[in-house]
């Protein structure tokens, strides 16, 4: 075999990988809609939510019961992680990442802002507001920001077939946000803020996508996303939590409370969930580019879906199966491009 | 804190529609598969990368 075919074969192979990556961040992000719904009703978030909406209203109780649990999400992400790094070696490379702060860690930091409190606090908020079926889907916008945004600050390649599969993944959006909408209007119960937190998550997954990018040119995947979830637990527990508590919020009782078992082990089981499809999802950037990774990692909503539906029996409404369904095909449409065309994922 | 009579009967709602046996538990063991198969590729990669 010369030497080209070689290279072909194993750029095939990165290729597959990449796609592998993007296909498990899917499926665990999915899984991760279980915890991420059920805790919301046990204690102590569920009195907490009580005695903040006593004084404060629903709204403000649902926001701020949201930064405590995206709080302990961050902090269970983050053991997730370490037995990731511990398993795969990976400790002594995190230390060289952050010591080059300037090259390599602040693309993780400025990451976590945009991924910690804009995306996943929005993503909870949409949850509570509006359900976990249509917080699952209405995320599935940001390959839409991911990729024109990696498009334009570091020129990688979006081909008129994956544009197809944007295309696909904005009517399918469209659908979700526009049928959800419709059916609130008829009931005459618009819970705005629901929304709001489904953009915020869209416009926040898809700018922490092209900032990862960015720092992956020289970071390795596990260990970039490992110093971006300090950075999101930082951003929590040392300035959020502490700031709601001197506005009089019972944020360090309730923290707490929190050694319960039952809560305990579905705080636990959301960090797996989402730590390893984080770092999935990071995995896949490099090998097949921010919109590709994006884009399949989009099958969540489906994935969400789909074990919303196996695990709570719930059947969702025939909006976001339509939207679903369109944003999935819009997903396949990038998965089978050639993979010829990605051989040069950087315009240049 | 101890889970309230209230809390628990939520918690139990979410599971009583579900087509799968023992729902609760269930999802629980399909997170660690998955897990476990994710952490298994990624020493592969590691290897082969």
């Amino acid at each position: 075999m010369d030497l080209q075919s070689l290279k072909k074969q194993e750029h095939q192979r990165r290729i597959r990988k990449g796609f592998m990556w993007a296909f498990f961040c899917a499926i665990l992000w999915g899984l991760w809609y279980i915890p991420g719904t059920v805790v919301w009703v046990l204690n102590p978030f569920d009195e907490m939510y009580g005695e903040i909406a006593a004084t404060n209203g629903d709204s403000t109780s649902l926001v701020i019961t949201a930064v405590l649990i995206t709080a302990f999400n961050a902090l269970t992400v983050i053991m997730a992680l370490m037995v990731w790094n511990g398993a795969l070696g990976k400790f002594g490379e995190m230390k060289r990442t952050i010591m080059e702060f300037k090259p390599c860690s602040r693309w993780f930091f400025l990451a976590s802002i945009f991924g910690g409190p804009i995306a996943i606090l929005g993503s909870f908020i949409s949850m509570g507001f509006v359900g976990g079926a249509f917080a699952a889907v209405a995320a599935l916008m940001y390959p839409v920001v991911g990729s024109i945004l990696a498009s334009k600050w570091y020129g990688e390649k979006i081909s008129k077939r994956a544009f197809v599969g944007i295309a696909f993944i904005i009517i399918g959006g469209i659908t979700i946000f526009g049928g959800g909408l419709l059916t609130e209007l008829g009931n005459g119960n618009i819970v705005w803020i629901g929304y709001i937190g489904g953009l915020m998550a869209a416009v926040g997954w898809g700018i922490e996508g092209a900032i990862a990018g960015k720092g992956l040119d020289i970071a390795e995947p596990d260990v970039g996303l490992t110093l971006r979830f300090v950075g999101e637990n930082i951003i929590w527990w040392i300035i959020a939590i502490p700031l709601l508590a001197i506005a009089g919020f019972p944020m360090i009782k309730y923290a707490l409370l929190v050694f319960e078992p039952l809560t305990m082990l579905l705080l636990i089981f959301a960090g797996i969930t989402f730590g390893f499809c984080y770092v999935t999802w990071y995995k896949s950037f490099p090998l097949i580019g921010v919109g590709r990774g994006q884009g399949i990692g989009n099958l969540y909503g489906l994935f969400a879906v789909v074990f919303i539906a196996l695990f709570f029996g719930d059947i969702p409404s025939w909006t976001i199966l339509v939207g679903g369904a369109l944003c999935l095909i819009g997903s396949s449409v990038m998965f089978s491009e050639d993979a010829g065309q990605l051989e040069s994922l950087r315009g240049e | 804190m101890v889970q309230t009579q209230a809390a628990m009967e939520a918690y139990n709602a979410y599971w009583v529609n579900s087509p799968v046996p023992a729902a609760e538990v269930m999802w629980m063991v399909v997170v660690l598969i998955v897990a476990i198969l994710a952490l298994w590729q990624a020493r592969t990669f590691v290897s082969q990368f």
